[in-house]
């Protein structure tokens, strides 16, 4: 009887997410494309055999994984350094606490547009601020190592808040006798970080880091409006070259390939990060351990 | 007392049916056939008082609706198509960029409309304005806007404007030497479209050609691809061109040139009407001409705008009847007036009250006769996106031009093995 519970969760889950793998990975063995008329027609392992050799295809892998490790590792630190700050107890931190929050409560196309405006050359007041102070034009969204730069900042500017948010949460469930308890031990206050913040908090920060990770892979709007991929294909991630390959090529069977392809890189990823951060966080040499 | 309550009830609802009926029966009598049209926002504004005078004319027969559709090309093509590949569409026209007519005709989107159009009908086109709507051999788009890429030119600053590639990069740099503007020349060298449009008009200029659809031959990698990507490069390299044009699309462009900061734009004839207002530190200071090339080879990328009609809607013949009312002689002197729209037919370029009143219609009617597609197959997209990779690798100076070129030729080549293989 019990099954009947969560029957409703399963069923969504099927419907939301089992049903489109099945279907993306069906064609990606198959062309469906403005060639055949948007009929789907087997063709073996032709599209991974495509998929294999194309350098564009690799390019876009490596950037989407470049993106995602810089932009989450930044997220992270800053995070807890935020959700440390929040956690204190000070005047006006509940109300720093919701301005925190904005950017993350701003839609990413709009705060990706936003962006390119502030990064607009010659236009854009960050152009006239390092005309000011005599670096010159930086052409920062014209400019590929720039304009990829340009990407990272705007990520972890809208998402920072987010791991924050779940930090913050976790800070809040650690109970203060443990602080207190240490303290009477006569420790200061980085080695009760050390040994108690941080790994009681390894939950949340897995929980953050895989969040954060699974969107970061699959970055797609934030992209699509600040360089739409460009310069010179420099910021093209996986999920807007899949996009492209369906919306504008109009060729699906290819665009499933890539998709069903990068499903499978971040569940690889996933489940390196989670072992890695089972093994860095474990709490073996920690105070806990002499607590219980 | 009850008795008649329900007495009543039943009387009421056996009343609410009739009242059901009747009007039913009275809707289908005098049926008003709606029909709704898809149009990017800009043209959805400027058709508004259009639409309102068909309806007018129509009353109770026809009822049109546009649907404002987003700003950019692009985020329309993907509007229209993430609607369609869910089957029936939900509306009945489309006003479509001469570049997805393949496209959208190859995957059987789009009615075929030479039942509704005859010969008298395409002969009444000014010549530049007949190309792009049709493939393999039928008739599916009614041109509403000509468009072609132009160059702004200030009469302020010159008597003539170049004719050549050369003579533009001299004009330029004497004008920037003398401090009378800060660039040269803008134009569109963002990663997109735009690029490709750019590209066109100057390996055409060189005497060259991009890709000839009749035998799949690819001129990118010859003298004059590699010669057109150089020069391109070269503006930039030479600080004709700011560095950061490499960012820069139509609105970008006009920004500059409009703030008066540069010599000449490379522009569609939209933007002539926003040099002209009140605010632009141009106005009345603008010339109009076609792009530098080599002498005889002056090239406009044929940008135009046209009406189809989606199959699968069961109102073709209205959905023609309003084509026909929004491209009529009255209906393009109009948008031309109000909103500087090129018109496609021949007889308003000869107009000579529009020649007295508005010159610039000569100049747009000469542009229009120089007008080149783009290539027309329903792998344009892909052919498209490729060469816009290798020209923005080019021109942020990360690639030769020989290089890329032969790139871009060589991935063009790949794209057209893969759909033969999946022919």
């Amino acid at each position: 009887m019990i099954f009947l519970l969560f029957l409703p969760s399963l069923l969504l889950l099927v419907v939301v997410f089992l049903l489109p793998l099945f279907r993306y990975s069906w064609l990606s063995f198959h062309a469906d494309s403005v060639v055949t008329g948007l009929i789907a027609i087997p063709n073996g392992v032709a599209n991974w055999v495509r998929l294999s050799l194309d350098q564009r295809y690799w390019q876009a892998l490596g950037q989407t994984f470049r993106f995602a490790v810089v932009s989450v590792s930044f997220e992270l630190i800053l995070a807890l350094s935020i959700a440390l700050l929040l956690d204190q107890r000070w005047r006006g931190r509940n109300a720093v606490r919701a301005i925190a929050l904005i950017p993350w409560a701003l839609p990413t196309t709009v705060m990706a547009l936003g962006w390119r405006w502030i990064l607009n050359t010659p236009y854009g007041p960050i152009d006239r601020l390092t005309n000011l102070i005599g670096i010159g034009s930086l052409n920062i969204l014209g400019e590929p190592g720039l304009a990829w730069l340009a990407t990272v900042l705007a990520d972890v500017w809208k998402t920072t808040p987010f791991a924050a948010l779940i930090l913050l949460a976790g800070l809040q469930t650690i109970p203060s006798d443990l602080y207190e308890a240490l303290r009477l031990e006569g420790a200061n206050s980085l080695s009760s970080l050390r040994r108690i913040t941080l790994p009681l908090l390894r939950p949340y920060v897995l929980l953050a880091l895989l969040f954060r990770l699974a969107q970061a892979f699959g970055v797609f709007d934030l992209i699509q409006v600040l360089t739409g991929g460009g310069p010179a294909g420099s910021t093209e991630s996986v999920a807007l070259y899949a996009y492209i390959n369906a919306l504008r090529f109009l060729d699906f069977g290819y665009s499933a390939t890539i998709i069903i392809s990068s499903f499978i890189f971040i569940c690889f990823a996933c489940l390196i990060c989670w072992f890695l951060i089972k093994v860095l966080f474990t709490p073996q040499r920690s105070f806990l351990k002499k607590v219980s | 007392m009850r008795r008649i309550i329900i007495l009543k009830r039943s009387l009421a609802s056996l009343l609410a049916i009739l009242v059901c009926i009747v009007t039913v029966n009275l809707a289908e009598a005098n049926e008003i056939e709606s029909i709704s049209f898809l149009f990017p926002a800009p043209y959805a504004e400027a058709t508004r008082d259009l639409v309102q005078q068909f309806n007018r004319e129509n009353r109770g027969k026809i009822k049109l609706s546009v649907i404002r559709g987003p700003f950019a090309t692009e985020a329309m093509s993907d509007l229209a198509i993430s609607s369609l590949i869910l089957g029936k569409a939900p509306f009945d026209g489309l006003l479509m960029d001469v570049t997805w007519l393949p496209k959208y005709a190859a995957t059987g989107w789009v009615e075929p409309l030479e039942s509704y159009f005859d010969q008298d009908d395409v002969n009444s086109l000014a010549v530049g304005a007949r190309e792009g709507n049709s493939y393999e051999n039928h008739l599916y788009r009614w041109p509403l806007v000509a468009d072609m890429g132009l160059l702004y030119w200030r009469t302020d600053l010159m008597k003539e404007p170049p004719k050549t590639p050369e003579e533009l990069i001299l004009i330029s740099k004497s004008l920037q030497k003398n401090n009378m503007v800060d660039w040269g020349y803008v134009w569109q060298g963002r990663q997109y479209e735009g690029l490709s449009c750019v590209y066109l008009e100057m390996i055409e200029g060189f005497g060259g050609y991009w890709f000839k659809t009749n035998d799949n031959k690819i001129g990118l990698d010859q003298a004059a691809g590699v010669e057109a990507a150089s020069w391109l490069q070269s503006l930039i390299k030479e600080g004709v061109s700011p560095q950061a044009v490499t960012n820069f699309a139509e609105q970008e462009a006009l920004q500059s040139f409009r703030a008066g900061d540069s010599a000449f734009m490379r522009n569609w004839p939209y933007a002539w009407a926003e040099l002209q207002q009140a605010d632009s530190s141009v106005r009345g200071k603008v010339g109009v001409t076609t792009m530098v090339a080599n002498p005889g080879y002056s090239t406009a990328t044929n940008g135009s705008w046209g009406l189809t009609v989606l199959s699968g809607s069961s109102h073709i013949d209205a959905a023609v009847k309003a084509i026909r009312f929004l491209t009529s002689d009255e209906s393009q002197k109009q948008l031309f007036l109000k909103y500087g729209y090129t018109p496609t037919k021949q007889s308003i370029f000869d107009d000579p009250f529009l020649l007295k009143e508005a010159p610039i219609i000569s100049e747009l009617g000469r542009a229009l006769k120089v007008t080149k597609p783009r290539p027309e197959t329903p792998l344009y997209a892909q052919i498209s996106d490729v060469l816009q990779r290798q020209l923005s690798g080019i021109l942020t100076v990360e690639q030769t031009p020989g290089n890329g070129m032969v790139h871009a030729t060589r991935n063009t080549e790949q794209i057209l093995i893969s759909a033969g293989e999946q022919r």
